[in-house]
C-alpha cells in the first residue's frame, strides 16, 4: 500500500478513528446505561456527570449517542454490503454479456438510479413495514443500481481487453474470467464507490429514522434522537446538537478518507 | 425533431413501466386494504363485501388497466383513509413542493457558479482553501440537521422567524415565500457545496485547453477568457448534476418538510404510509417519477442545445 500523506487522509483517518473509537467503545460499554430513566436528571445540560446531558427521560445521551453511532455503523455496512454483492453480480454478468438482459436490466436500472434512494428506500419501506431490519434492506436494494451502474460500465471496459481474450483462449470458463480475471482490476474503483456509498447509507439511514421509519425505539439512533429533541429545542438544544454533530464527524471523516485516498 | 420524438416516447414507456411496477408492488404486499381497514376481528363477510365494493376482488389486470385509465383522464383514485379523491388531496400539495425545490435550486445556482468561478480564478489561494474547506465540511451535514440548527439560532436565539409559523400560498403567497427561505437554504447548502467542488475542478481541467491559450493570444482579458469561453464548457457536467439534483431535492423536501412542519407533498406521502393509504402512496411516487423522467429529458435537449456536437449525429 502506499503511504496517503496529504492533508485530507489524515485529517479523515483521525476523524474517522475518533468515531471508530466512540462505536468500538460502545460496544464494550457504555457510561450509563440506554435505557434507564432519571426524573431528576431530565434534559439536564451537560456536565461532568453526563458530558453530553439527558434527553426528555433522563436518560444519558452519550450512552444513547453512542449506542445510535453503533446501530448507525452497523445498518450502513450491511447496506453497502447488500448493494456491493448484489451490484457487482448485476453489474458484471450484464457488462460482461450484453445482450437483450443487459438492454432491460439497465433501462430499469437507469430508472431506479435516478431516483433518490431515500425515496426509494420509504417506498421498499412502505412495501415491507418498519424496523431496522427492513430499514437494512430497504437502503441495501436502493443502492444496488447505483454499485451494479458503475461495475456494469467497468466489466464492459476491460473485457475489451486483451488478456480476456487470453484467458479465455486458455479455457477459462466465463465465471472464471468475470470473478478471477476481471473483478480485481475493478477493485480501485469498486473500492472508492463503496466508500461514498457508506457515507450515503449513514446519511440515508439518518434521514429515515429521523421520519420515524428506522430503529425503533427503546433502541438509540442519531435521527430518531434528532426528531425527539425537536420539541425540546428551545430549553435542550445540546439534545439535538449532539447527535447531529456526530453524524456530521462520521460522514465528513470517511469523505475525506475517501478523498485522501483518490488523491494519493 | 426525430430524436426528440423518440426521446419522449421512450420516456412514456418508461413512466409506462413504472406504473405498472408501483401498482404490482402494493399487489404482493400481504393483506389487502379492506382486511387492514376493518381491523382484525372484523368477520369474513364484512371483508369481502368491502373488497367488492372498493373493487379489490377484481382480476389483477383489469384493475390496473381501469387505474390507468383513470389516471390519464386525471383520477387517481380514492384514499382509503380520507375518502376523498388523491387527484385533488395531491393537487393541493404540489405547488409547496415545488415552490421549495425551485427555490433551492434558484439557489443553489446563484451561490454556486460565482464562488466556483471565484475559487478557480484564485485556485490554491486563501480564499480558494477556506472554499475547498467549507465545502467538505457543508457536503458531510444532513440537510435535515441543518434545518434543526437554523430553527434554533434564527427562530428561537435571534427569533427572526416563528418556527412552525407556515402560511399557506392561498392565504399570504409573500409570507408563505419567506416561510419557504430557510428550508430552502437547508435543502441547497449541501447541492451547493457540491456543484462548487464539481464546477471549480470543471473550469481548472478546462484552463489548460489550446482554446483557452488561444482566447489569451487574441488579447482577451482573465475574466472574457473565463465567462465567454470556460463557463460554457465547464458548465455541462454541472448540468448532468443539476438534473440530478432535482430529484434529490425533492427527496430532501420530504425531510426537510418534516422539520419546519409543512404540510408538502412530504408530509401526504409519510402519513399515507403510515396508513397504510395505498392510492395515495401510488399516485405521489409515479408523481415524482414523472418530474424525475421529465427532468432527465430536458437535461438531454439542454446538451444537445448547448453542445452541436451531439446534434450532429
Amino acid at each position: 500500500m502506499k503511504k496517503y500523506r496529504n492533508f485530507n487522509f489524515i485529517c479523515g483517518a483521525v476523524l474517522t478513528g475518533f468515531c471508530l473509537l466512540i462505536v468500538l467503545t460502545g460496544l464494550i460499554r457504555t457510561p450509563y446505561d440506554t435505557t434507564a430513566m432519571s426524573v431528576a436528571d431530565r434534559l439536564s445540560a451537560p456536565s461532568f456527570a453526563h458530558w453530553m446531558g439527558c434527553d426528555n427521560y433522563g436518560r444519558d445521551i452519550l450512552s444513547r449517542v453512542m449506542e445510535g453511532m453503533r446501530n448507525t455503523v452497523w445498518i450502513a455496512l450491511l447496506t453497502v454490503a447488500i448493494g456491493t454483492l448484489s451490484g457487482v453480480v448485476i453489474g458484471a454478468v450484464c457488462g460482461y454479456f450484453g445482450g437483450l438482459l443487459d438492454d432491460i436490466l439497465m433501462r430499469v436500472n437507469d430508472v431506479l438510479f435516478s431516483f433518490p434512494s431515500i425515496l426509494l428506500a420509504l417506498v421498499i419501506i412502505s412495501l415491507l413495514g418498519t424496523g431496522s431490519l427492513n430499514v437494512t434492506l430497504a437502503l441495501g436494494i436502493a443502492f444496488i443500481p447505483s454499485f451494479a451502474r458503475i461495475v456494469r460500465s467497468e466489466v464492459k471496459k476491460q473485457s475489451a481487453l486483451e488478456y480476456v481474450e487470453s484467458a479465455r483462449l486458455m479455457g477459462a470458463g466465463h465465471l472464471r474470467v468475470i470473478f478471477v480475471h476481471i473483478l480485481p482490476n475493478i477493485l480501485p474503483v469498486l473500492l472508492s464507490s463503496v466508500m461514498i456509498g457508506f457515507n450515503n447509507a449513514v446519511l440515508a439511514e439518518a434521514g429515515l429514522s429521523y421520519l420515524g421509519v428506522g430503529v425503533q425505539p427503546p433502541q438509540a439512533s442519531l435521527g430518531r434522537m434528532l426528531s425527539e429533541a425537536q420539541s425540546y429545542l428551545f430549553t435542550a438544544p445540546w439534545y439535538a446538537i449532539f447527535p447531529g454533530l456526530m453524524i456530521v464527524l462520521m460522514v465528513l471523516g470517511f469523505a475525506l478518507l475517501a478523498e485522501g485516498m483518490t488523491e494519493a | 425533431m426525430k430524436v426528440y420524438l423518440r426521446k419522449a416516447i421512450s420516456m412514456l414507456l418508461t413512466l409506462l413501466a413504472v406504473s405498472f411496477i408501483v401498482f404490482a408492488a402494493f399487489e404482493i404486499i400481504p393483506g389487502d386494504a379492506a382486511s387492514s381497514r376493518l381491523g382484525s376481528n372484523a368477520t369474513q363477510a364484512s371483508v369481502e363485501a368491502l373488497r367488492h365494493e372498493m373493487g379489490l376482488d377484481r382480476p389483477f389486470l383489469l384493475r390496473y388497466f381501469s387505474w390507468l385509465g383513470g389516471c390519464f383522464r386525471g383520477n387517481l383514485g380514492t384514499s382509503y383513509s380520507y375518502h376523498m379523491p388523491v387527484a385533488g388531496m395531491i393537487l393541493e400539495k404540489i405547488p409547496i413542493t415545488v415552490t421549495l425545490t425551485i427555490l433551492s435550486m434558484l439557489l443553489t445556482m446563484a451561490v454556486s457558479v460565482p464562488l466556483a468561478l471565484l475559487s478557480a480564478k484564485y485556485a490554491n489561494s486563501r480564499l480558494d482553501r477556506a472554499v475547498y474547506a467549507g465545502n467538505q465540511f457543508l457536503m458531510a451535514v444532513p440537510s435535515f440537521f441543518l434545518g434543526i440548527l437554523m430553527t434554533w439560532v434564527f427562530g428561537m436565539v435571534l427569533r427572526w422567524f416563528k418556527p412552525g409559523g407556515y402560511v399557506s400560498y392561498k392565504k399570504d403567497f409573500g409570507a408563505f415565500l419567506g416561510y419557504l427561505i430557510l428550508p430552502s437554504v437547508a435543502i441547497a447548502i449541501p447541492k451547493c457545496a457540491m456543484s462548487v467542488k464539481l464546477l471549480r475542478s470543471a473550469i481548472l481541467s478546462e484552463a489548460n485547453r489550446d482554446y483557452v491559450r488561444t482566447a489569451y493570444s487574441r488579447g482577451l482579458s482573465t475574466m472574457e477568457v473565463l465567462y465567454r469561453h470556460v463557463l460554457k464548457n465547464a458548465l455541462m457536467p454541472l448540468i448532468t448534476f443539476w438534473g440530478m439534483a432535482v430529484a434529490d431535492m425533492i427527496a430532501g423536501s420530504i425531510v426537510v418538510e418534516q422539520v419546519f412542519n409543512i404540510p408538502g407533498l412530504g408530509r401526504i406521502l409519510l402519513t399515507s404510509i403510515a396508513n397504510r393509504d395505498y392510492p395515495v402512496v401510488e399516485a405521489v411516487i409515479l408523481l415524482i417519477a414523472a418530474v424525475v423522467l421529465l427532468m432527465n429529458l430536458l437535461v438531454d435537449l439542454l446538451y444537445r442545445r448547448i453542445d452541436p456536437r451531439l446534434r450532429a449525429e
